[in-house]
C-alpha cells in the first residue's frame, strides 16, 4: 500500500515544531524513524494530511552524560545506541537490549523516543528502562516536564504524553558499582511474546530487586510480588525463593491467548525470562556494574 | 568443490547489484497500473458495486468488476473450471479479488479503491477441511465443471453435492487381512498446516493487447499454461497470444500453472490500454499456499518390525478454487508409501473446497504432508519395538529395482546407500561439536514426479560460433538458464561462453509443458540433446557439399569441424555454403512420450528422492528447538552445475525448517489473522543450522543426460519428521502437529514430564 498524499515539513527549531503543530492540529503528525507510523500510514490505519519530520531539530540529538543520569535524545536510533561508547559504558544493559530491537533495518532508521511513544505493547525497551527507573522529558510550548517511565505508557497504545508534547530525551540513571541490569526475551515472531528486565542494587552488601515484565500485558508491569518474596534475600540463595515466587506471579498476570502464544504459556515465559534475567543481573552487580549482558 | 567453470551463477552479481531485470522493472509504452479490491468477506453474495466516485477521479481510467466479464469464457481452471475471471456475484474467501482499478499510477489506484462501495450480503463459511466434508456444511461450490487432460493427464473427481473436489483411492493386497495377522499395528493422524510459498518477488504481470494479440509478462512458471487460458477466456486463438518470461524472483510453485494473469489481461482489455499490476507480498499471501492436511497412517508390523501393511488416509484442505489441488491430493497419497516393502498398501486422498486461500502446488506437491506423517510413524513404531530408527528402516528398505508400487516404475536409486551416507556425515558433524548436547533425528522421503515429458528448443547456430538457445524453461532463481547454456556447450562441443540462453518468449519459444516437478534440467536437456543432433546432421551434410568429404567424418570441434586433422570454423563453412558471410543454422529438438523408445512415458519418470538427517538441542524452559547440524544426501544422478545444485538442495531444507520450526497461516472466524511478514516468520540465516552438508550422490542412473535426474525439491521431504523424531528421541514428545512451535513442544515436553 502507498502512503496517501500529504505535506511534509521539516522544521529546524523546537519553536518551529510546535508552530507547525500549533497551525495543524490533528491533522499533522511527527516523526523521527517512522519504522512504527510510516507503516499505520501505509495499512491506512492512520492518516495524517501533514507530517513532521523531526531529524533537523538538533535540540533533540545526542547521547550524553549529565552528572549520574545517562541522556539519550528523542533522535537517537537503536542502532546508535548500542553502538555508542557512552552507553555501553554507562548502561550497558541497555545498550545490549538495542542490539536486539527488531532487526538491523529497524534499529537503523527507528528511535528509541519513537518507540516509546507509539506503546506498542510487544517491545523491547519499556520493561528495562522501567527497572532502570529512566525518566522521559516531555516538551510542549508551555515548558518541560518530566514523567517516569513506569508511569508513561498507560495502554496499549496510548500513553502519558499530550497531544502537543514530544518526548524531548530519555534519561537513565547511570548504572553505578554494585548494580547490574540485564534483560531477557522470547518470541517466534517479529516482536518479541514476553520480555522480562531485572536489576539487582547492592548497597552495603545487602541486595535489593526490580522486576519488571514487558510485552506480556498492554503495558510495563511491576512484579512487586517477586520483589516482596526476594527482598534482602542474597542472590546466592535465590534459587531456594526466586522460582517458586516468580512462578506465582507470573501465573497471576493478566495476559490473553493470540498469535504469540496461549496465556499460560506466556505466563511460563515470563516466569523463566524474569529468572534469566535476574541471574544476570546479579552477575552483572557482582562484576561491579561494569560490563553486564 | 568441483565445478570447472569459473562462475557458477552468472547472474548473481547483477542481482545483488540491483541489475537483473524483473517484471516489475519492465515499461511498456502507454502502460497504467492496476490496484486489486479484496473481500473482506469469507463467503458473501455481491448485492452491487458502485465505482462511480472512483472513475471520477482523476487518473483514473477504468474500473473491472464482475459485469464485465459476462462477455467473456468467465470461469477457468486447469482440473476444474471453477475460478471467474474476477468475482462474479459471489466471494468465496477473504482477499478475493472483487474489483480492480486502472489508473495513470499505482497511487491513484489504490486511492480509487478506497472510492468503490460493494454491499455484500454474507453467507455461511467453512475454512476446515472436516467441517466442509460434513452434509450439513455450506456449499462453496455447487456444481463441478471438470476439464480432461486440458494441461494435466487425467481428470479431477469430484463429489456432486459436497466440497469433495478430487478422490483418489489405491490398493494392492489384502490391507485387513494383513493388519488382522501383524504383530502390532499403529494408527495416528498428523496434522501440517497451510504455508506461504514466500517468493521474494510477488506475484508481478503486464498486460497489453495490440494489433497482432495480446501480449502478458507474466512471473507464471509454465508460459504456456498461461497462454492456453488466456485464449480459451479471450477466445483468441494461441497465435495470437505471446508470454514473455523475464527473471523471475522466486516461484516454488505459487506461481506454477496460472495465478492472476486472466485477471490482469481483463483489466487491461476494459482499459484498453496495457496494465502493470504488481501484488504486495500481503497480497500473495492471498493469492496461493500450500494445502494443509490430515493424513491419518495405519501400519501393520511384525515384531522384528517388518512391514506387513500400511493404510494412509488424506485429507487435504483445497481452499476456494481447486487450481492444482486435485494433483496434489494425488501425490500427498502416492508420497506417504516411503521407500520401503509394503506387500499390503491402501491409499484414500480428498480435497476439500473451504473458504480460504485457494491451496497450489508447492514444492514437492503433497510430498512434504505426506513424508511428515509417514516417517513420523516410523520412529513411533521403533520406539514401540525398540528398535533403533536406522535399523527399522534398513530391515524394510526398498532394493534398487524393487517396487514401491505395481503399477509404477520401479525405485531407482539405493535409499540404503543415502542413508547411510547421512548417518556417517552426522557422526562426524557431532564428534565436531562434543561440546553441545544435541539429539539426531532421520527421515527419508521419495515422490514420484508428475513430469510430462512434452519440451522442446530451438538451437541457433550463428555464422560466427555463437549459439542461442530458445526455450520456454523460466529462470526462478534454480539456474535454469545456466545449466541449458552447459549442456548445449557440452552437446555441441563448444565452449560455454559462446552459448546464449534467450528471455522466454512463446512467440519465438517451441511448446514446453512448464517450469516446476523438477522436471527443466531433464527435460530441456534431452530436447537440446536432440536439437543438436540435428544441427550436427545439418552440419555434415553442408561440410558434404562444400568441402566434398563424407558426411560420417565430420566431427564437431571448438570454434567449427574437424575431418581428421584438416579443420574449418563455422564461419568458413557456412560462408562457403551461403556465399555471403552471414546466416546460422537453426534445429528444434523435441521430446514426447514416445521420445528414448517410450521410455519416458513410465511414470514416474525417476524418483526424487532425499534422506536427512538433524541434530537438535532443545531449550526446554522455553521449547525453543534450535537444529544444530543437518545432512541432506540425494541420487541426483548427475551434477551439472555444482554450486547451484547445492544452493538449491540447502534451500529446499530450509525452507523445509519453516513448516517444520515456525510457518502456519492461521484463520480466526474466516479471517486469515497473520497474513503478513511481520505475524507470519519465515526461516531467516539465524535459523540456519550451524553446519550443514548436502551431498549429492552421481550415480549416473537417471533418464537425462549424462544420467542425470531432475533434484530441487527432494531436501525438503525429510526436515519435519527429522526434527520431530529427534525432538521425541531426545525428550520422549512427539507431536504430530506442525509447526513445531516453541510452545508446542514445551507443552510436550511439560506433559511428558508430568505422564
Amino acid at each position: 500500500m502507498f502512503l496517501v498524499p500529504f505535506t511534509h515539513h521539516r522544521p529546524a527549531s523546537l519553536d518551529e515544531v510546535f508552530e507547525t503543530l500549533g497551525r495543524h492540529g490533528d491533522d499533522a503528525a511527527v516523526y523521527a524513524g517512522g519504522t512504527e507510523l510510516l507503516l499505520a500510514l501505509k495499512a491506512r490505519v492512520l492518516r495524517y494530511e501533514h507530517l513532521i519530520d523531526l531529524k533537523q531539530v538538533k535540540e533533540l540529538s545526542g547521547i550524553r552524560v549529565e552528572g549520574k543520569e545517562l541522556v539519550i535524545g528523542a533522535l537517537a536510533t537503536h542502532h546508535q545506541i548500542a553502538n555508542s561508547d557512552v552507553v555501553k559504558a554507562h548502561v550497558p544493559a541497555y545498550a545490549a537490549l538495542s542490539e536486539e530491537v527488531a532487526n538491523i533495518r529497524v534499529r537503523a532508521a527507528g528511535t528509541l523516543a519513537g518507540n516509546l511513544a507509539f506503546a506498542e505493547p510487544h517491545s523491547d525497551p519499556p520493561s528495562l528502562l522501567s527497572a532502570m527507573d529512566a525518566t522521559l522529558v516531555l516538551v510542549s510550548p508551555g515548558g518541560k516536564r518530566a514523567v517516569p517511565m513506569r508511569a508513561f505508557i498507560l495502554s496499549e497504545f496510548t500513553t502519558a504524553r499530550e497531544e502537543n508534547e514530544l518526548i524531548a530525551e530519555i534519561r537513565i540513571p547511570v548504572t553505578a558499582a554494585g548494580e547490574g541490569f540485564a534483560y531477557r526475551k522470547f518470541g517466534h515472531l517479529e516482536r518479541p511474546a514476553v520480555g522480562a528486565s531485572a536489576g539487582c542494587i547492592m548497597r552495603e552488601g545487602k541486595p535489593s530487586y526490580r522486576l519488571w515484565f514487558g510485552a506480556i500485558g498492554d503495558h510495563p508491569l511491576q512484579a512487586t510480588e517477586i520483589e516482596d518474596a526476594i527482598a534482602g534475600v542474597p542472590a546466592t540463595s535465590l534459587p531456594d525463593v526466586l522460582p517458586r515466587a516468580a512462578r506465582d506471579c507470573a501465573a497471576g498476570i493478566s495476559t490473553a491467548s493470540d498469535l504469540h502464544g496461549s496465556a499460560d504459556y506466556k505466563q511460563h515465559l515470563a516466569s523463566v525470562l524474569i529468572q534469566r534475567a535476574l541471574a544476570a543481573a546479579c552477575e552483572a552487580a557482582q562484576n561491579k556494574g561494569g560490563a553486564n549482558a | 568443490m568441483s565445478s570447472r567453470a569459473p562462475s557458477p551463477h552468472p547472474d548473481h552479481v547483477d542481482k545483488v547489484t540491483g541489475r537483473t531485470e524483473y517484471i516489475t522493472d519492465v515499461e511498456v509504452p502507454g502502460m497504467v497500473h492496476g490496484k486489486i479490491l479484496r473481500s473482506p468477506h469469507p463467503h458473501a453474495v455481491i448485492k452491487g458495486i458502485d465505482a462511480s466516485a472512483a472513475l471520477e477521479m482523476p487518473g483514473v481510467i477504468a474500473v473491472l468488476t464482475g459485469a464485465d466479464v459476462a462477455a467473456l469464457n468467465n470461469h477457468w481452471g486447469l482440473y476444474l473450471k471453477d475460478r471467474p475471471v474476477i468475482a462474479i456475484d459471489r466471494v468465496r474467501y477473504v482477499g478475493e479479488p472483487v474489483a480492480m482499478v486502472a489508473a495513470a499510477d499505482e497511487r491513484i489506484a489504490e486511492e480509487a479503491l478506497e472510492a468503490i462501495s460493494v454491499d455484500y450480503e454474507p453467507l455461511p463459511f467453512v475454512t476446515d477441511a472436516t467441517e466442509a466434508i460434513e452434509a450439513s456444511a455450506p456449499l462453496v461450490h455447487e456444481t463441478h465443471d471438470t476439464v480432461k487432460d486440458f494441461y494435466f493427464k487425467g481428470e479431477a473427481k469430484p463429489v456432486a453435492g459436497t466440497n469433495i473436489f478430487q478422490r483418489y483411492n489405491y490398493e494392492h493386497g489384502d490391507v485387513e487381512k494383513a493388519f488382522a495377522q501383524a504383530d502390532r499395528c499403529f494408527e495416528a493422524k498428523y496434522e501440517f498446516p497451510m504455508i506461504f510459498h514466500y517468493a521474494m518477488e510477488p506475484h508481478c504481470v503486464i498486460a497489453s493487447f495490440q494489433s497482432d494479440g495480446l501480449t502478458l509478462w507474466s512471473c507464471g512458471q509454465s508460459p504456456t499454461a498461461i497462454q492456453k487460458v488466456l485464449s480459451r477466456v479471450f477466445g483468441m486463438p494461441l497465435a495470437r497470444i505471446r508470454i514473455i518470461s523475464p527473471n523471475v524472483g522466486g516461484g516454488f510453485g505459487g506461481k506454477a500453472s496460472v495465478k492472476i494473469d486472466p485477471l490482469v489481461a481483463a483489466l487491461a482489455w476494459k482499459a484498453r490500454r496495457p496494465v502493470r499490476v504488481c501484488l504486495s507480498v500481503s497480497e500473495s499471501m492471498l493469492t496461493a499456499r500450500r494445502l494443509s492436511a490430515s493424513i491419518r497412517v495405519k501400519t501393520g508390523v511384525r515384531n522384528d518390525g517388518t512391514i506387513l501393511a500400511k493404510s494412509v488416509s488424506v485429507l487435504m484442505n483445497g481452499g476456494a478454487y481447486a487450481d492444482t489441488g486435485p494433483a496434489v491430493a494425488v501425490k500427498a497419497a502416492n508420497r506417504a508409501i516411503g521407500p520401503y516393502r509394503i506387500p499390503n498398501l491402501k491409499l484414500e486422498s480428498m480435497a476439500a473446497y473451504t473458504n480460504t486461500v485457494p491451496g497450489a502446488a508447492f514444492r514437492s506437491i503433497g510430498g512434504p504432508q505426506a513424508v511428515w506423517a509417514s516417517e513420523s510413524q516410523m520412529d513411533e513404531i521403533a520406539e514401540a519395538l525398540r528398535l533403533d530408527p536406522l535399523e527399522i528402516r534398513n530391515r524394510n528398505l526398498l532394493r534398487r529395482g524393487e517396487h514401491v508400487r505395481p503399477d509404477l516404475r520401479p525405485i531407482d536409486v539405493e535409499m540404503g546407500e543415502a542413508m547411510d551416507i547421512a548417518t556417517r556425515e552426522m557422526t562426524q558433524l557431532r564428534a565436531s561439536d562434543s561440546g553441545s548436547k544435541t539429539h539426531r533425528g532421520t527421515a527419508l522421503g521419495i515422490s514420484d514426479p508428475g513430469i510430462m515429458a512434452v519440451s522442446s528448443v530451438l538451437l541457433r547456430l550463428k555464422i560466427d560460433g555463437s549459439v542461442a538457445v530458445v526455450s520456454n524453461s523460466v529462470e526462478i532463481g534454480q539456474g535454469v538458464r545456466e545449466v541449458l547454456r552447459r549442456l548445449t556447450a557440452e552437446q555441441l562441443k563448444q565452449p560455454v561462453d559462446v552459448v546464449e540462453v534467450l528471455t522466454p518468449d512463446t512467440a519465438i519459444a517451441p511448446f514446453d509443458w512448464g517450469t516446476g516437478a523438477s522436471r527443466s534440467s531433464l527435460m530441456m536437456g534431452l530436447a537440446i540433446a536432440d536439437a543438436a543432433a540435428d544441427i550436427r546432421r545439418q552440419i555434415a551434410d553442408i561440410a558434404a557439399i562444400v568441402l566434398e568429404v563424407d558426411p560420417q567424418s565430420v566431427e564437431l570441434c571448438e570454434g567449427g569441424i574437424a575431418i581428421g586433422n584438416r579443420k574449418k570454423t563455422f564461419g568458413e563453412l557456412l560462408h562457403a555454403y551461403f556465399g555471403i558471410d552471414s546466416g546460422e543454422l537453426v534445429s528444434i529438438g523435441r521430446v514426447s512420450p514416445y521420445s528414448n523408445a517410450g521410455k519416458l512415458a513410465q511414470a514416474p519418470l525417476f524418483w526424487e528422492t532425499a534422506a536427512g538427517q538433524c541434530a537438535v538441542a532443545v531449550d526446554e524452559d522455553t521449547g525453543e528447538i534450535s537444529v544444530r547440524h543437518y545432512v541432506s544426501v540425494a541420487d541426483v544422478g548427475r551434477v551439472v552445475n555444482r554450486a547451484a545444485a547445492e544452493g538449491q538442495d540447502e534451500g529446499a531444507t530450509v525452507m523445509g525448517l519453516g513448516h517444520t520450526l515456525s510457518e502456519e497461516l492461521v484463520y480466526q472466524d474466516g479471517q486469515p489473522i497473520n497474513a503478513t511478514m511481520i505475524d507470519y516468520h519465515v526461516p531467516t540465516i539465524d535459523e540456519v543450522p550451524e553446519n550443514f552438508v548436502t551431498v549429492l550422490i552421481e550415480s549416473g542412473t537417471g533418464p537425462g543426460l549424462g544420467g542425470m535426474r531432475g533434484m530441487g525439491e527432494g531436501a525438503i521431504l525429510p526436515v519435519a519428521p527429522a526434527v520431530a523424531n529427534a525432538l521425541a528421541a531426545g525428550y520422549g514428545a512427539r507431536i504430530r502437529e506442525l509447526p513445531l512451535t516453541p510452545e508446542r513442544v514445551w507443552r510436550a515436553i511439560r506433559d511428558r514430564k508430568e505422564r
